[in-house]
């Protein structure tokens, strides 16, 4: 084994990945190597910190805001376009990748539907509450958030890989029941997303 | 985590409103990480965080658990956002340092100060030496991450940031397990280059 070899083999034996016979061939080459050696010594340093870096933290809004997008994405058109434009890139690499398909099309439909529904009225509760934040301590914030996201038969109804009949049997019924089906309840939340990542 | 995410998203397609709440409250912020750790830029990390939340949402109904795990299909659906992100906005911003990792002393600093903490052998006040000098390291590293080329940067962020096995990567970045390992590798090879003033 070389030196270009060996260095090809660090992530390996940092992760204790090698096989016995790459295992010995890469320790002997190291032990009678000082600049791989001192070479894998950086190495390890320098993966190490890159794993210690500090996790960033979504605000505290995060999960309101989203739940307004939603909302908002739902009644508005333009944004819809918007989705659509981003995603068509996408839809293209999906046609040629079934297994990702999914965003692509859904957009795209999503965005037709979306028009369509926005001609009839919003569909959504537009009263959409405002967060507050009562801020006791850094660490122990209590956040009121919304809960409920439209579920996805209800998604299904608004994208729409069914019937057009179905549509319409969607549309003429009154908004009301909706809306109170997308009334957000207010829920504690302790701060509890600074897990994940290493 | 992949069983209990299927089994929430297999419930939220059965019309449990719960359970998409949920599966965003388990990964909003290694989502919000890896984005700002990938693109290099905080402010937009949320923003394409909830973009990609938004799009699992509208396709939600055509995910099938056998097909792709919830994670491995959100990173791709997120990697894919951040990549248009960065060809949209071009090279010009993509050493916007500050955004990410110099902003820890007021506002936004959760995650930096949790890390002062945590990391300094005392109180960090005591030692401001200290303190300062990991502040300088953690800089150094992230514009070193946003130096590498994206076809290295992404897969090492989604290693050595977010924790996923090489398994998990070859799905999100459809990569062949071989190609995965050494890019990874390659990656690792170039921030250990790009470090060597201060390690
Ligand atoms: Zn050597």
């Amino acid at each position: 084994m070389n030196c270009l070899q060996a260095e090809e083999h660090f992530s390996a034996h940092f992760e204790d990945t090698l096989d016995y016979q790459t295992l010995q061939g890469f320790e002997g080459h190291l032990a009678a190597c000082e600049a791989c050696q001192r070479e894998y010594v950086r190495f390890q340093e320098s993966v190490k910190a890159v794993q210690q870096l500090p996790q960033i933290e979504p605000s505290p809004y995060f999960m309101s805001t989203l739940q307004q997008r939603l909302a908002t994405e739902e009644r508005d058109p333009s944004s819809l376009k918007a989705i659509a434009a981003t995603g068509w890139k996408q839809l293209l690499n999906g046609l040629r990748r079934p297994k990702w398909a999914l965003g692509g099309i859904m957009a795209l439909i999503l965005a037709a539907a979306g028009t369509y529904f926005y001609q009839e009225g919003p569909l959504f509760n537009q009263d959409l509450h405002q967060v507050s934040v009562s801020s006791t301590s850094q660490k122990q914030q209590i956040v009121p958030l919304p809960e409920a996201f439209p579920s996805a038969q209800q998604s299904r109804r608004l994208v729409g890989d069914d019937s057009q009949l179905q549509r319409r049997s969607i549309l003429s019924t009154p908004a009301q029941p909706m809306q109170q089906r997308y009334m957000l309840k207010q829920v504690s939340y302790t701060n509890a997303s600074t897990s994940g990542g290493l | 985590m992949p069983e209990l995410d299927d089994e929430l998203m297999e419930r939220y397609q059965k019309g449990d409103e719960n359970a998409f709440t949920l599966l965003v409250r388990r990964h909003q912020q290694p989502l919000v990480n890896f984005i700002a750790r990938f693109i290099n830029d905080k402010d937009s990390a949320e923003d394409l965080a909830q973009e990609t939340f938004i799009r699992i949402f509208k396709a939600a109904n055509r995910y099938k658990s056998e097909n792709a795990h919830f994670k491995t299909w959100m990173y791709h659906i997120a990697s894919n956002l951040c990549k248009n992100e960065l060809r949209n906005r071009g090279r010009r911003d993509r050493y916007r340092v500050d955004n990410v990792v110099n902003s820890g002393s007021d506002s936004d600093g959760d995650a930096e100060q949790i890390d002062l903490i945590a990391s300094a052998p005392a109180n960090p006040e005591l030692q401001p030496e200290i303190a300062l000098e990991r502040k300088e390291l953690r800089n150094a590293i992230q514009k070193a991450i946003a130096e590498l080329p994206e076809q290295y940067r992404l897969p090492l962020v989604l290693r050595d940031l977010q924790g996923l096995s090489y398994d998990e990567i070859s799905e999100v970045l459809e990569l062949r397990s071989g190609t995965t390992k050494s890019r990874i590798n390659r990656a690792r090879l170039m921030l250990k280059e790009k470090l060597k003033p201060f390690i």
